[in-house]
């Protein structure tokens, strides 16, 4: 689903050169739940956003769902990242102005679905997190645990084949952050493939498999998993 | 299209739409009424008096002294601006198109009328008067020698012929010819019949008698008389093409030099009283135009810093937006159809404000209604202003990476 080759990013300004990820090297398949845990500037975010599209990468190889992105231009980046990748932010990223309908339908007007199959999609997804009675409702009326429900109803009414969770509970209490880590299991089982960056190691410990993140290198990772079990055993593989 | 989400987007942050909306609404109302105006005055400006305005110049002469006598004055005067070298012809003249000073009256079809047919200059001038103003016959003749007559301070009759202009005589009696026929310059005094039509002829006065249309500036007679009030005479010369300037200097010279009893007064061009006379509306102009286009540099720096401000203020949102699949032509199609929708709210109040503004305009000062084209252009003109003010701020959201979504600041 997601294969990285000694991939690097160095961040250039006309004083110093700043190497946020070095001969990085991850693989990540099919249906896989994988924690990338790491101290805060280890270069957990810079992953993510490159696994997400968000950010271009200064060397290696990378595909998404066998799609090689290298040398892909930035409409070429937004059209697979809208097709294939769901985000989960820390901070929701709701769109306070847009009810929740509207909230879940952003994603799906740039993908260019007609709008009944948004509507479907919409209301089948805001049902999935339990906010199918909310629809008119603005990101503002509701708590913390509803609005990174609501975030996690809009990362998938695309039908994403991977999703990228940045410390989806780290704006959350125990309980919120406990409902809304159940939602993602649950989410896996069904087949999406979950990566998670996230510090909090009792979260990490309820992913399939940990990668360990320092200066910007994978440091350690958990032995070549088993696929999908439920348990939380390891399924992905650092090459 | 994504205008339903950003009309509602919009409809949270009322404060913001109402006041660019406004602006929009007050400059469309403000830009349309003034171009109406603007096209009014220069259409005004541009028209012809109906004499010959490039060869023509007036002279006064003021007398002075026991001795001196209006009436040989006048006699001497206009016999010695004949017998200049270059000049075409010269009439006693009261007034000229454009001097913004003369003699008007009402005139009547009947003796029993109570409210006159039509309001008229009136152009006292001799048998010369027509070919020295330069003007144009369209029927019947002119004044003979023999008509013309002094017009004193006791002089109560009018004379009885008189020559109007083609505008005056449809408004006399359209549909068919003056000529022949009598009108009534005083009710109490004999008829007056008309000898003949003149194609054009200015009044004095500009923007005179509006509420009568604009033809109303054109309701012209000339009366076969030299006014001989006190001690004032005034004449109209026309000179040979190019000559008018090298004439007015001698012209002035030999006036001073054939009778010391009296002032000649300062010779001027009807090229300068047109300039002159026009003064106010050139100078209303100016101002329209400058307001016009000040209010639309406020309206669209206006709409540059409401953009800017809100491209500031959503980064992260657009950031977001990029993150979850929008390129950047999304992002840059959402912020000029965010200012299209606005314009496009601000334009439809304006509609109706240029309208009353316009309604307000025709009930207190004489206006006319606002053409359709007007509103049209306006319409136009600020649409496109408003998708150029946004633009750039538009161009800069859609720059904002989408790794923005998950910086956490």
């Amino acid at each position: 689903m997601l294969k990285m080759k000694h991939l690097s990013k160095v961040y250039r300004t006309h004083l110093i050169e700043t190497h946020a990820l070095r001969d990085f090297s991850i693989h990540v398949r099919e249906g896989e739940f994988v924690a990338v845990t790491g101290p805060s500037g280890s270069g957990k975010t810079t992953f993510l956003n490159i696994a997400g599209l968000l950010e271009e990468f200064s060397g290696g190889e990378f595909w998404v769902d066998g799609v090689d992105v290298r040398g892909m231009n930035d409409d070429q980046r937004s059209r697979l990242r809208n097709e294939k990748i769901g985000f989960i932010f820390q901070g929701f990223n709701l769109i306070p102005d847009l009810n929740l309908f509207d909230n879940v339908d952003v994603p799906l007007r740039y993908r260019g679905f007609s709008a009944a199959d948004r509507k479907r999609r919409i209301e089948e997804n805001l049902g999935r997190v339990g906010l199918a009675s909310r629809m008119k409702h603005y990101p503002a009326e509701l708590s913390g645990g509803q609005q990174q429900r609501v975030a996690i109803a809009r990362a998938l009414a695309g039908s994403p084949r991977l999703l990228l969770a940045d410390e989806p509970t780290g704006n959350l209490d125990s309980l919120m952050a406990r409902g809304v880590l159940e939602l993602l299991e649950e989410i896996n089982r069904q087949g999406t493939t979950i990566i998670m960056v996230t510090h909090d190691p009792e979260l990490a410990a309820r992913a399939h498999r940990n990668v360990h993140v320092i200066d910007g290198q994978v440091t350690d990772f958990d032995a070549e998993p088993q696929l999908r079990v439920p348990s939380g055993n390891a399924t992905a593989a650092v090459a | 299209m994504e205008i339903r989400p950003i009309l509602s987007a919009l409809m949270r942050s009322k404060v913001a739409l109402v006041l660019i909306g406004l602006q929009i609404a007050l400059t469309l109302a403000i830009v349309c009424n003034s171009l109406f105006i603007i096209s009014q005055r220069v259409q005004m400006m541009g028209r012809e008096s109906g004499i010959n305005e490039a060869d023509t110049f007036t002279i006064g002469s003021l007398g002075f002294g026991a001795a001196f006598d209006i009436k040989t004055s006048i006699q001497e005067d206009v016999a010695l601006l004949r017998s200049l070298p270059g000049v075409a012809d010269a009439t006693p003249t009261n007034t000229t198109p454009m001097s913004n000073g003369g003699w008007s009256t009402g005139i009547n079809l009947t003796r029993e009328q109570k409210t006159s047919t039509a309001p008229s200059a009136m152009y006292f001038v001799d048998e010369h008067g027509l070919n020295a103003f330069g003007a144009k016959l369209a029927e019947g003749r002119f004044f003979t020698a023999d008509e013309i007559t002094f017009r004193e301070r006791s002089s109560v009759d009018w004379p009885p012929v008189i020559v109007i202009t083609r505008a005056l005589a449809n408004k006399l009696f359209p549909d068919q010819s003056a000529l022949g026929k009598q009108v009534y310059l005083d009710t109490e005094g004999n008829p007056n019949t008309i000898i003949g039509v003149v194609e054009r002829m200015q009044v004095p006065w500009i923007g005179w008698s509006a509420e009568d249309g604009p033809d109303a500036e054109f309701y012209s007679t000339f009366v076969p008389q030299n006014v001989a009030f006190g001690n004032f005479g005034r004449y109209l010369v026309r000179t040979e093409p190019g000559r008018r300037d090298e004439v007015m200097k001698a012209a002035e010279a030999a006036m001073l030099k054939s009778n010391h009893s009296r002032i000649v007064r300062e010779p001027r061009t009807i090229e300068r009283i047109r300039a002159e006379g026009y003064q106010g509306h050139r100078a209303m102009t100016i101002i329209l135009i400058g307001v016009i286009v000040s209010l639309l540099a406020v309206t669209a720096l206006g709409i540059v810093g409401m953009a800017s401000f809100w491209v500031t203020q959503r980064t992260k949102q657009i950031g977001t937006r990029r993150a979850l699949g929008a390129t950047r032509g999304s992002i840059l199609r959402y912020f000029m159809t965010e200012n299209f929708v606005i314009t496009s709210l601000g334009l439809a109040l304006g509609v109706l404000l240029t309208y009353g503004l316009n309604y307000w305009l025709m009930a207190n000062y004489a206006a006319q209604r606002l053409p359709l084209v007007y509103l049209a252009g306006g319409i136009v003109v600020l649409m496109l202003l408003g998708q150029a003010a946004v633009f750039g701020p538009a161009t800069r959201a859609s720059r904002v990476p989408p790794a923005v979504a998950t910086r956490s600041v």
